[in-house]
């Protein structure tokens, strides 16, 4: 009962917290005390669900959706697939750990233009994805890879258990639960990759009606492709973060 | 189930098939990450019948677990060699012929009751004999548990599922790392008339390492005492009670006087 109690509160206390931001942004708007481009949350809505918008969004959403899943999926496969590869020959471990360092200590937007130059620049968004993702990925699924303990390892080891049975009944299940946080995690960094590449010259998504919108100062335009940017990730996030709940329940 | 422990003259090459475990003039140093050398066991010399059951007793740091590592081939003598079933302890490791429960129960969270008694036909590569399975959790008294996970369970059934465990591919060696260290007294003397009961019906040659005078003395079929550091053998009893012991053994003027024997001899000094 008191579990239930708590997560009762923390369900009303988010809807409570939430609804003041946006009551918060109403006000804001509505008394323009942050200016002109500060529109109120309803004006933002009601340009958001006009039916004859309805299109440009939806191929907009279409394009940097598409972009940022294809990148998460290509982050996520190279990030785990280079984990596994370093798992089993652990040479490559420190090379592959600083050469992904350093890819992620460049900022993004620096390699944007090389990634124009190289790949088509509707793919710009898609490749940045990748890079963020696979990172995350990356790190998560190495660190996951090392968290067995030092009693389970040697209980393998006693029980005569091949390199190859220990990674999928030891190690692999130990990994879970932070692989399962890398995979949430990544979900604003796949976003975020999609959209920023969209900035440089992409011809649909998300990020190129916020650069247009911008420039010509469509502020309501503006305040929803942002909007919708953000709700999306914020709700694949929220999503994520229920299954990695769930594996956490299990295998941790 | 020979008394024999420190005979240098018996001559190593004959024992090898002799004894289910010879820890065969055994030395092991660590070498610790500032360089600096730690001998952990310095010449240990010990035998082990098939089907006894031995523990080995002494204060924490005193090699006892190091003793047990290297029969399980987790760790390598640095002299001296390990012999167990007439072989090396990794290719009997290798043949998945070891049982092990540790102090913490190394129960896989993911996986039910059933399913961790059942990880090392697994492991093996070996179809899961279900019936086995079953009867061990029976014996353990955990039948209705079958479906639980660890989590769901008190430590005590924790470590009668690792138990379980140990046991399930019939292993020739049965090896116990203080597998009753982390649980309350009244527990602890609970499982250990478990372990009792379960060890009688099945008589497999175990090696148990523990600090508690009582839990010896109550399983083992002779314990040997060790002290830090480096660890050596100051001493060896055989332990008279027959099997299968009812725990009213542990209230015998006879048991009373090998317990105050043995805390004699864990004492710092030696007890004299």
């Amino acid at each position: 009962m008191r579990l239930r109690d708590q997560r009762v509160q923390t369900v009303v206390l988010g809807a409570v917290g939430i609804a003041l931001f946006l009551a918060l942004w109403e006000a804001i708007g509505v008394n323009r005390l942050a200016g002109m481009t500060w529109p109120p949350f309803s004006t933002v809505m009601v340009f958001l669900f006009d039916p004859s918008r309805q299109g440009l969004f939806l191929r907009a959403m279409g394009a940097s959706f598409a972009m940022a899943g294809m990148g998460y999926l290509l982050g996520t496969l190279i990030g785990m697939a280079l984990a596994g590869l370093v798992q089993i020959v652990p040479v490559l471990r420190p090379g592959v750990d600083r050469l992904s360092s350093v890819v992620n200590a460049i900022p993004a937007i620096a390699l944007a233009p090389l990634f124009i130059v190289l790949l088509d620049r509707e793919y710009t968004g898609m490749a940045i994805a990748t890079l963020n993702v696979f990172f995350v990925l990356y790190v998560a699924t190495t660190s996951g890879l090392n968290n067995a303990s030092a009693t389970h390892r040697d209980l393998f080891s006693v029980l005569g258990a091949s390199p190859t049975t220990r990674f999928f009944r030891l190690d692999l299940p130990a990994a879970l639960p932070a692989i399962a946080s890398g995979l949430k995690y990544a979900i604003p960094a796949a976003f975020i990759g999609a959209i920023l590449g969209e900035w440089f010259g992409s011809s649909r998504g998300l990020g190129l009606l916020m650069v247009s919108a911008m420039q010509n100062f469509q502020i309501p335009l503006l305040w929803s492709a942002v909007f919708i940017a953000s709700a999306a990730s914020l709700l694949v996030f929220g999503l994520m973060g229920l299954i990695e709940r769930f594996v956490y329940g299990r295998y941790k | 189930m020979a008394a024999v422990l420190e005979h240098p003259a018996a001559g190593a090459a004959e024992t090898a098939a002799d004894w289910a475990i010879h820890v065969d003039h055994v030395g092991k140093v660590f070498t610790l990450d500032d360089g600096q050398q730690l001998t952990a066991i310095e010449s240990v010399d010990l035998r082990i019948g098939k089907g006894e059951f031995v523990a080995l007793l002494g204060p924490s740091g005193c090699g006892k677990s190091t003793i047990l590592r290297l029969v399980a081939a987790l760790e390598t003598a640095s002299k001296g060699r390990v012999v167990v079933e007439g072989t090396d302890p990794l290719a009997l490791s290798r043949a998945h012929r070891l049982g092990v429960a540790f102090q913490d129960h190394a129960l896989l969270p993911w996986l039910t009751v059933r399913d961790n008694v059942a990880l090392p036909y697994k492991v093996a590569g070996r179809k899961v004999d279900q019936e086995r399975v079953r009867a061990l959790l029976a014996l353990v008294g955990l039948d209705t548990f079958e479906n639980a996970r660890p989590r769901q369970l008190s430590g005590g059934m924790r470590q009668r599922v690792s138990i379980a465990r140990a046991l399930v591919l019939k292993p020739d060696v049965l090896l116990l790392d203080e597998p009753f260290g982390a649980l309350d007294a009244v527990t602890r003397r609970h499982m250990n008339v478990e372990l009792q009961r379960i060890w009688s019906e099945q008589k497999i040659t175990t090696l148990l390492v523990t600090h508690s005078v009582e839990e010896a003395l109550f399983l083992a079929d002779r314990v040997v005492v060790m002290s830090g550091r480096p660890g050596r053998v100051i001493k060896t009893i055989d332990v008279p009670f027959a099997r299968p012991r009812s725990p009213d053994v542990q209230r015998t003027a006879e048991f009373h006087r090998l317990a105050d024997e043995l805390t004699l001899a864990l004492e710092p000094e030696g007890g004299h």
